[in-house]
């Protein structure tokens, strides 16, 4: 799906061009046209292909991003955020994890990685994940 | 309207909330303070001050005759005011040292350009002042907006002077782009070629930018900021989504309207007083004001309404 699909804007409108994008994003989620997981386009990319200001775009994202609908993460592009998880806390699902990374811990180890490199190819691992739904399998 | 609601008391002169939030005392790109300007007995600018900060995207709005040019002029330091001071990058805008003048570039109303030349000599010329200059963008703009490279320029189109203009302005890589009316012969089309241009300076360059036009479609996509000029003083300056969120249209009675400014917290910007005792206020809302808990009398304002009320 290309930008001009997602956005459109409506000039002379009384309501401002940020909450046009908010609106529309929300809707293409709750029509499921868009999903958890979903990247959107940068700042960068949708200013220019829609010729509008990049503060008008980063505070529309920034405040679906306080809603808990978009996910930002560091270095890549921020995506649909997987909503239906918020239900269970972080803390408990993260308990979950721990006997998978001391298994994985001990191994690095005993290769005498270091910990940067462990937590490296960590990071590397669960970036290539394909689908953030399927990446549940303990 | 009459002086004593006159916006300029009561709406924030100027925005600091853009791109800076970490720097408290941004020096200002251009400042105008305390400017008179006049032609004969006509006063154009009347103690007209004025302030552009770094990285901002100014939509400059005012009627026909109202002052646009001649202000974009004195903020360039083409014109001398009677009175007051203006300053571009902290130099004095009359006597602006070459380095701080290779940082402006200028799309003025009228085409200056030298009509004997065509693009490619007149670039060459323009090339030599400056001592930075993006030949990639211009030879890139040149065929994406498809000009001749070597015919006259009186005998391309209205349209492509002004896209030459824009090459020219955006040459050097400006840290301050004053267009005046930039867009007033190109169709939808180069227009939005135009915006693109526009935005990738900001994204690329953080340039600050002011321009005027009557294409409000155009300024509600870019300008994040709007400065809006009524009886030769900058009446308004403030972020176009704040404007339309905050400012709305309400009429009754004046006892009517006073009762729902004070349930508000409402501000009142002007008063009309319109048949049968009857009047219809300007008013703007607390910045906190709950978007539902308004009245159904309050009538939200667009761009163009805007215009109307505070130009």
């Amino acid at each position: 799906m290309n930008h001009e699909q997602i956005f459109s804007i409506n000039t002379g409108s009384t309501e401002p061009i940020y909450r046009q994008l908010m609106e529309q994003l929300r809707r293409r989620v709750a029509s499921g046209q868009l999903s958890a997981g979903d990247e959107i386009p940068s700042v960068r990319e949708l200013a220019q292909s829609l010729a509008v200001h990049p503060m008008t775009i980063s505070k529309a994202y920034s405040l679906l991003e306080s809603e808990g609908l978009l996910e930002r993460r560091r270095g890549l592009a921020m995506r649909i955020a997987p909503q239906h998880r918020k239900a269970q806390s972080a803390a408990s699902r993260i308990e979950l994890l721990r006997p998978s990374l001391e298994q994985a811990a001990e191994t690095a180890r005993q290769l005498e990685l270091s910990a940067a490199q462990a937590l490296q190819l960590f990071e590397q691992i669960l970036q290539e994940l394909p689908d953030p739904q399927e990446g549940d399998a303990a | 309207m009459n002086a004593s609601t006159h916006p300029s008391s009561t709406l924030r002169p100027a925005d600091l909330s853009l791109h800076s939030s970490a720097i408290q005392q941004p020096s200002a790109s251009a400042c105008l303070s305390g400017v008179q300007l006049g032609y004969g007995k006509q006063t154009v600018l009347r103690d007209l001050s004025w302030q552009l900060l770094p990285g901002q995207v100014v939509g400059l709005l005012g009627r026909n005759g109202a002052g646009k040019t001649t202000l974009l002029e004195t903020l360039l330091g083409l014109r001398e005011p009677q009175a007051g001071r203006v300053e571009l990058f902290g130099q004095a805008a009359l006597q602006i040292d070459d380095a701080a003048r290779a940082r402006i570039g200028y799309v003025p109303q009228q085409s200056d350009l030298f009509e004997g030349f065509t693009p490619a000599q007149l670039l060459a010329y323009f090339r030599s002042f400056y001592p930075r200059w993006n030949e990639a963008k211009v030879e890139g703009l040149l065929s994406r907006w498809d000009i001749a490279r070597d015919k006259p320029i009186a005998k391309l189109s209205g349209g492509q002077q002004q896209r030459l203009s824009i090459i020219r302005a955006l040459a050097h890589e400006p840290d301050l782009l004053v267009l005046d009316e930039p867009v007033a012969s190109l169709d939808p089309a180069g227009r939005r070629d135009f915006l693109r241009e526009l935005v990738d300076q900001v994204l690329d360059r953080g340039t600050t930018v002011v321009f005027s036009t009557h294409i409000l479609s155009d300024l509600e996509r870019v300008a994040f900021n709007l400065a809006f000029m009524s009886e030769g003083q900058i009446s308004c300056q403030a972020p176009l989504d704040e404007l339309i969120e905050q400012l709305r249209s309400v009429q009754g009675s004046a006892a009517q309207l006073q009762s729902l400014v004070s349930r508000l917290g409402a501000e009142v910007l002007r008063r009309h007083a319109l048949e049968g005792g009857q009047a219809r206020w300007l008013i703007r809302l607390p910045a906190d004001a709950p978007p539902d808990a308004q009245d159904d009398r309050l009538q939200a304002l667009n761009l163009e309404d805007l215009f109307m009320e505070l130009t």
